[in-house]
């Protein structure tokens, strides 16, 4: 078929590039890992821990932070350059056992271990976690200090015998789950960036995009094509498959990438599926109108550049939803932008199907239909005036 | 038999009128001239005949098949090469003639021999898998030439093919398209050099204003507008001798003498010419050179239009 011949051939074109190679693949995945790095909720926090004395049960308190799988524990030597790290956010929070540790619990006194956090809300959290090591050891040496006081063994052997008793079974445990929905979620660190990202890259892929079809057209190619025995159906047909087919190619790029790389969750895969090809449909819409529109490449590929990071912010796909006001999440519900990212929430996080997110598939289909309507016509237009 | 037919082609671009009632009629193997200065309404013509415009009025066909925008089985009849080079810049030649070459149906079979041939024609071979935005100007109207060759069209239709080529590359054009007309294709060739009109041109139309002044062979199209040879004689010896002597004859129309030269309006400077030089002798006036000015299709754009051809 002829519209296959353009559109394999806006794909060979397409490939050949060098910076849309890197605009289209490397960049969009680049950004994943450095959003999901900075800003994802689930990456190991680092906790400096200064063990001021030489005393086994210091040593120990730091053990047991080291043994915890939801921290990665580094030693310091110096209190200072640990308060210092962590100001600077190198490690996220700071654990100092003093000197006389030992020595206070063995003469029966309460120990003060300081912990040092950053004034944000994970410091909370993770305050949480080093408190219940602390607890642990309480408990331990509440036991021990009853044996002694019993006459029954010495602290030394107390402390040992107690801690067998609790690292064995019995006792009671408090598991945790929660309900309700957590601002972020209890999701990978990638999760949410991901599908903004590829939200945001094939929308601006697709627009900027529409330099290629502008330069077709300029070139007098698209002319020359409608001078063979090609219908206007078919070229349309063609470079609306070109756009789609870049489009589809570099989101389902980013999926899979994203992936197998950062072991993103995309939920549903027919529903996820449906929402890329949905958002690959908008995207070939919106560059084919563009590409009408427009009679200067360059200016098209700056303004493709401007509208796509517009839409993006404007629709969530810079920053969530969540901290937009009410008012501002309904103005973003303009953009398909909101709708394929409400979609992808439903199928992240609460394990939506496609049945789940069928207003906001066929809100999107709605999108696909208006803009792929109206790019088709205007280039026909265009071509044959 | 007509390979293309036109009729009452009219556009116009909002107030301007861009092409007024234009028609002709190009047979097999013949080479059909549009000769015109800049905006004369070539391009939009070639446009119409194409399917690329849309027509205010008029009817085309080519090998009896209608010809609009709407319409595509006339089109596999036409090879189109645009003014402008329309290529991709960032494919190879092989590859812009293959992706053409599907455009115009070729079969899958015979699209790589073809492809092939056509590089050879247009002498790319050895440069065929280079991307043609390194190719030189003139390389790349060859390519833009190429394409328009690949089915074999039955018209074949180019719109100043020649425009910023070396000479070389200029003269290897002309042949190709003389050769094409020799092998039976009907050519549609726009212009605005007089001389490669009349070198290729079995007729030509006179095109400006959007408007058709005049047609035919180079001849007619002469004899039409009154225009005569001029010989031109360098003399020894009395000029004004000579002068009273060719008065008599009834062929000159008019005769101009200067110290040492004449210059002679006859119709037909072939058959005249030996009977001035017999009066020459006979007037004992010794001629040391003899030049024939044909009239050109310069002359007759100039007569027509009263304006240059190019300006
Ligand atoms: N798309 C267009 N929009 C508006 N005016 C146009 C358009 N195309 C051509 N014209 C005008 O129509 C007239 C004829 O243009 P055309 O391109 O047919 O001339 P041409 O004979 O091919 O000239 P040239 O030798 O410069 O190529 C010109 O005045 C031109 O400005
Ligand atoms: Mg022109």
């Amino acid at each position: 078929m002829k519209a296959w011949a353009i559109t394999t051939t806006n794909i060979k074109r397409l490939v050949r590039d060098p910076s849309t190679i890197f605009f289209v693949f490397v960049f969009p995945m680049l950004l994943i890992l450095v959003l999901g790095a900075s800003f994802g909720g689930g990456f190991t926090p680092k906790v400096g821990v200064h063990v001021a004395g030489d005393g086994v049960y210091a040593q120990g308190f730091a053990d047991q932070i080291d043994a915890n799988e939801e921290f990665e524990s580094i030693d310091y030597s110096d209190s200072g350059a640990l308060l210092e790290d962590v100001e600077r956010g190198i490690v996220q929070m700071g654990v100092i056992i003093p000197a006389n540790y030992d020595d206070t619990l063995a003469s029966g006194g309460t120990a003060t271990v300081e912990y040092v956090g950053r004034l944000d809300q994970s410091s909370v959290q993770y305050r949480a976690s080093i408190e219940a090591v602390a607890t642990d050891q309480s408990a331990v040496f509440g036991a021990a200090r009853i044996v002694e006081g019993e006459g029954l063994a010495d602290f030394d052997s107390a402390v040992t015998a107690a801690q067998l008793v609790a690292s064995g079974p019995g006792g009671s445990e408090v598991v945790v789950s929660t309900t309700g929905e957590a601002l972020f979620g209890d999701i990978g660190q990638f999760d949410l960036g991901a599908p903004s990202n590829l939200i945001l890259f094939v929308f601006l892929t697709s627009l900027a995009g529409s330099a290629a079809l502008i330069q077709t057209r300029r070139l007098g190619v698209s002319r020359r094509m409608v001078s063979t025995p090609t219908s206007i159906g078919q070229i349309l047909l063609g470079e609306t498959g070109g756009r789609f087919a870049v489009a589809m190619i570099q989101g389902l790029f980013i999926m899979v990438g994203s992936a197998v790389a950062f072991d993103v969750k995309w939920g549903n895969l027919l529903g996820a599926g449906v929402l890329l090809v949905l958002i690959a449909l908008i995207g070939a819409g919106a560059g084919m109108l563009m590409g009408a529109l427009f009679d200067n490449d360059e200016q098209a590929g700056s303004m493709g550049v401007f509208i796509g990071l517009g839409l993006a912010a404007l629709g969530g796909a810079m920053f969530p939803l969540e901290v937009f006001p009410d008012t501002m999440v309904k103005v973003a519900h303009i953009t398909p932008h909101a709708w394929a990212i409400d979609g992808f929430a439903e199928l992240i996080r609460h394990g939506g199907t496609l049945a789940s997110i069928a207003t906001e598939v066929l809100v999107l289909m709605g999108f696909a239909v208006v803009l792929l309507v109206l790019g088709t016509w205007r280039l026909r237009a265009k071509l044959t005036h | 038999m007509n390979v293309l037919e036109c009729e009452g082609l009219a556009k116009a671009f909002d107030e301007l009128v861009a092409v007024d009632d234009v028609g002709f009629h190009i047979a097999a193997g013949e080479t059909y001239g549009l000769l015109g200065p800049n905006g004369a309404g070539k391009t939009t013509t070639i446009s119409m005949i194409s399917g690329i415009l849309e027509s205010d009025a008029g009817k085309v066909t080519v090998a009896g098949k209608e010809i609009t925008t709407r319409t595509t089985d006339g089109n596999a009849e036409i090879g189109y090469v645009p003014q402008d080079i329309a290529i991709y810049p960032d494919l190879t030649a092989r590859e812009n003639l293959r992706f053409f070459g599907k455009l115009y149906g070729i079969p899958k079979a015979s699209l790589g021999p073809r492809v092939d041939e056509v590089l050879e024609v247009i002498g790319l071979s050895d440069r065929g898998d280079d991307r043609t935005e390194e190719y030189s100007g003139g390389m790349k109207r060859r390519l833009n030439i190429g394409i328009g060759l690949l089915h074999e069209p039955s018209l074949l239709i180019l719109d100043e093919p020649t425009v910023g080529v070396d000479p070389q590359s200029r003269n290897s054009i002309l042949e190709s398209v003389e050769l094409l007309g020799q092998s039976g294709t009907a050519v549609l060739y726009t212009t605005h050099y007089m001389e490669e009109a009349e070198r290729l041109c079995d007729r030509v139309a006179i095109i400006d204003g959007g408007k058709i002044r005049a047609e035919g062979t180079r001849r007619e199209l002469v004899e039409l507008v009154g225009q005569r040879d001029t010989i031109n004689l360098g003399v020894i010896g009395s000029a004004y001798r000579l002068v009273e002597a060719l008065e008599s004859m009834p062929e000159i129309h008019k005769i101009t003498a200067a110290d040492a030269s004449v210059e002679i309006l006859v119709d037909g400077a072939s058959s005249v010419l030996p009977r001035i030089l017999e009066v020459a002798q006979q007037s004992e006036v010794g001629v040391s050179g003899v030049e024939v000015v044909e009239p050109n299709l310069e002359s007759v754009f100039l007569h027509l239009t009263g304006k240059a051809l190019r300006d």
